[in-house]
């Protein structure tokens, strides 16, 4: 990826908490904005010490929305962060792919789950 | 001539929310209105549970009543004025000399970032909040963020999200609660899959990590489904009430329950367990590259 540009997710969000959706909309822009220009992308997450599902579904997963999955794993990388901000990221990534693969899917899945009850 | 109701003791627990949402009912119509609550039964106040008495009061003055606290007894009032609860209601805050509270305080949907630098002034920069390794003070930090970024997202408040802590050293116990006074858990699934479950079953439902009341091009319905696992490995708690539900888990066994009367939004508690020495190790290591 040596044509990639490289985001800061520090700079962009301007805070070492990552944990608000609205920043993480910020971070997608960017990504979104160099992915239709055709570039790679490296998200850096050097510097931030705290991350929420809601930051990276907004930030990461909705990426899933606009482009496909060889898209993004041809062209995007993430680095510099820890191995259970990795694991998170990769739930985010998952639930995403099954969530834009099918968004009714989540309301089948609380009717077998359940049932209605009718109360 | 005021209305006057009365409170019991107020643990967090099934029986101290059903005080308070049985407070909540009788209080429903009542509009510019002098509302009178005495506490003297109110013997023990965990001061956590703030949070879902905050809201609630909250939204008895947006209804244009005027809210007096009668009869507190003097160890509740000085828990409840060491976490600045009782500021809102005309009692001058104490210094919380063993730093055991994380205040009360009432945000807006907006505020996500000044929330995060409450937490991280009023719990993980201080000296009296026990040691914790950092991997679990990362965890429950993530976890309060996850609670409040849920009820941004989910709860559609305009009324803005009440938050409240307490450190009880003797149990190792850190706990904190996130309430709002939104639409609540099951009237969100509701609007999603257009069937009525019961309030219980919604909670669960949505703790369940399959399902999503979120639609558009954000995907969303991990926060919850990541605090339970956390919760699970910390052998804490995890208590959800929302609309007339029940749900908590606890060392692992959940309990479901329905109240007489509704929590008018929804409120969610964590009760960290702080002598925990898990050590969250990864059961196998992810690299970037595998991410997607």
């Amino acid at each position: 990826m040596s044509d990639a540009l490289t985001i800061q997710v520090y700079e962009v969000v301007g805070s070492v908490l990552c944990v608000a959706s609205d920043d993480g909309q910020k971070v997608h822009d960017r990504i979104a904005a160099a992915l239709r220009e055709g570039r790679n992308v490296v998200v850096s997450f050097r510097n931030v010490n705290g991350l929420t599902s809601a930051f990276l579904n907004a930030a990461i997963g909705q990426l899933y929305d606009s482009f496909s999955e060889g898209e993004i794993r041809a062209k995007v990388r993430v680095e510099d962060m820890e191995q259970d901000d990795l694991v998170l990221l990769k739930r985010v990534v998952e639930t995403a792919k099954a969530y834009f693969k099918d968004p009714e899917r989540f309301s089948d899945a609380a009717r077998e789950v359940l049932g209605d009850d009718d109360a | 001539m005021a209305v006057k109701l009365a409170l019991q003791q107020i643990r967090h627990c099934r029986a101290g929310f059903a005080e308070l949402v049985d407070l909540a009912a009788q209080a429903e119509r009542c509009f510019l209105e002098q509302i009178e609550i005495d506490m003297a039964g109110a013997s023990w106040f965990d001061a956590d549970m703030c949070a879902a008495f905050g809201a609630l009061l909250y939204r008895f003055g947006h209804n244009l009543n005027t809210v007096r606290l009668l009869n507190i007894p003097n160890l509740v009032e000085q828990i409840l004025s060491k976490n600045a609860f009782l500021s809102s209601y005309g009692r001058k805050p104490i210094p919380d000399t063993w730093g055991t509270t994380i205040p009360y305080q009432r945000f807006e949907t907006k505020d996500e970032r000044y929330f995060a630098s409450y937490i991280e002034r009023e719990l993980v920069q201080r000296p009296e909040i026990p040691a914790m390794s950092p991997r679990l003070l990362k965890k429950f930090r993530e976890s309060i963020f996850e609670i409040f970024s849920n009820a941004v997202i989910h709860s559609e408040t305009e009324l803005g999200i009440f938050s409240c802590g307490q450190f009880y050293p003797k149990k190792n116990l850190l706990v904190f609660s996130v309430a709002d006074l939104g639409i609540g858990i099951p009237g969100n699934v509701k609007k999603k899959i257009g069937s009525q479950l019961l309030p219980e079953r919604a909670i669960a439902c949505a703790v369940d990590g399959r399902f999503t009341t979120k639609s558009g091009p954000i995907p969303g319905g991990l926060g919850l489904k990541l605090l339970s696992d956390f919760i699970r490995l910390n052998k804490g708690a995890f208590v959800i009430v929302s609309d007339k539900g029940y749900w908590e888990l606890r060392r692992g066994q959940t309990l479901t329950d329905k109240f007489r009367n509704a929590f008018p939004g929804t409120v969610v508690t964590i009760e960290i367990n702080t002598a925990d020495t898990h050590s969250y190790a990864l059961r196998s290591e992810i690299s970037p590259s595998e991410v997607f």
